[in-house]
């Protein structure tokens, strides 16, 4: 059963980098980005369930802090982009190209 | 038995919000249909018997960071014209899952090599608020205080960020 749970976190890993390679709109990577932390948080709840020791919970809840901050500091940057180019496009935001 | 048929369930959903949220072409779709991941992510939390983040789970991310990014979804008033023309999305879609494919392949040979280990649901306190707290604040008290220094930071710099720029000039 444990192999159910680390199988089901591979997969959502992998959705989440498909999406962060492959879509354009930048909410959209934004929230693959989540998807694969929380892939991680499954990874670190089922091995403290299978150890019986609540140090994965206590990993678990840290990530889920730095999402928090990611999620601030990132739709800050959105929305200043957004102000001057008004596209959500990732190609578009190429300031950093010399 | 039952708690078998509850993972198939929410596993099942957790995957289908998380496709969803890779095809569909605006952002609030996806951000809905990645609401049900979340959800669905909590719900497995519980049968794993982590009865705190499940909670937190449910109030911090599916409630928190999800309106956050709503919000702002709501805020920018994205007409469909605003979107990124993506001509080739299904194609890039195949693309990388092709890149990605190698790296999944890989976590599954490792996974496979585990041993055996029952995963059932716990009627002891495990994984309660008490349990978790104790470890918290003896053996991560210095992580905890880092993290909130953290989230400190990223306050400020959002102000700054997204605050009155002509006032800086």
């Amino acid at each position: 059963m444990m192999h159910c749970y680390l199988y089901l976190s591979i997969i959502l890993f992998c959705l989440g980098m498909v999406g962060v390679i492959a879509r354009r709109n930048v909410f959209t990577v934004f929230m693959s980005i989540e998807l694969m932390l929380n892939a991680a948080n499954l990874v670190f709840v089922t091995f403290a369930r299978v150890h019986e020791h609540v140090d994965g919970h206590v990993l678990a809840m840290m990530v889920m802090a730095v999402a928090a901050a990611e999620a601030a500091l990132a739709l800050a940057v959105v929305i200043l982009l957004h102000k001057h180019k008004s596209k959500l496009d990732t190609n578009v935001f190429s300031l950093l190209k010399g | 038995m039952f708690a078998d048929g509850l993972f198939l369930v929410f596993a099942v959903l957790a995957v289908l919000g998380a496709v969803g949220l890779v095809l569909f072409r605006h952002p609030m779709n996806g951000a809905m249909s990645f609401v049900v991941t979340l959800i669905a992510l909590a719900g497995l939390y519980a049968l794993l018997s982590a009865k705190l983040i499940f909670a937190l789970q449910l109030i911090v991310y599916a409630g928190a960071i999800m309106s956050l990014i709503v919000f702002i979804i709501m805020f920018l008033n994205i007409q469909p014209a605003d979107l990124p023309q993506e001509e080739t999305k299904l194609l890039s879609i195949l693309g990388g899952g092709i890149v990605v494919l190698p790296i999944g392949w890989f976590l599954f040979k490792i996974v496979k090599s585990l041993p055996m280990h029952s995963v059932a649901i716990m009627g002891t306190d495990f994984g309660g608020v008490k349990e978790v707290g104790l470890v918290l604040f003896r053996d991560w008290l210095i992580p905890f205080e880092i993290v909130s220094i953290l989230l400190l930071v990223s306050l400020v710099g959002a102000v700054i960020l997204a605050g009155k720029r002509g006032t800086a000039k």
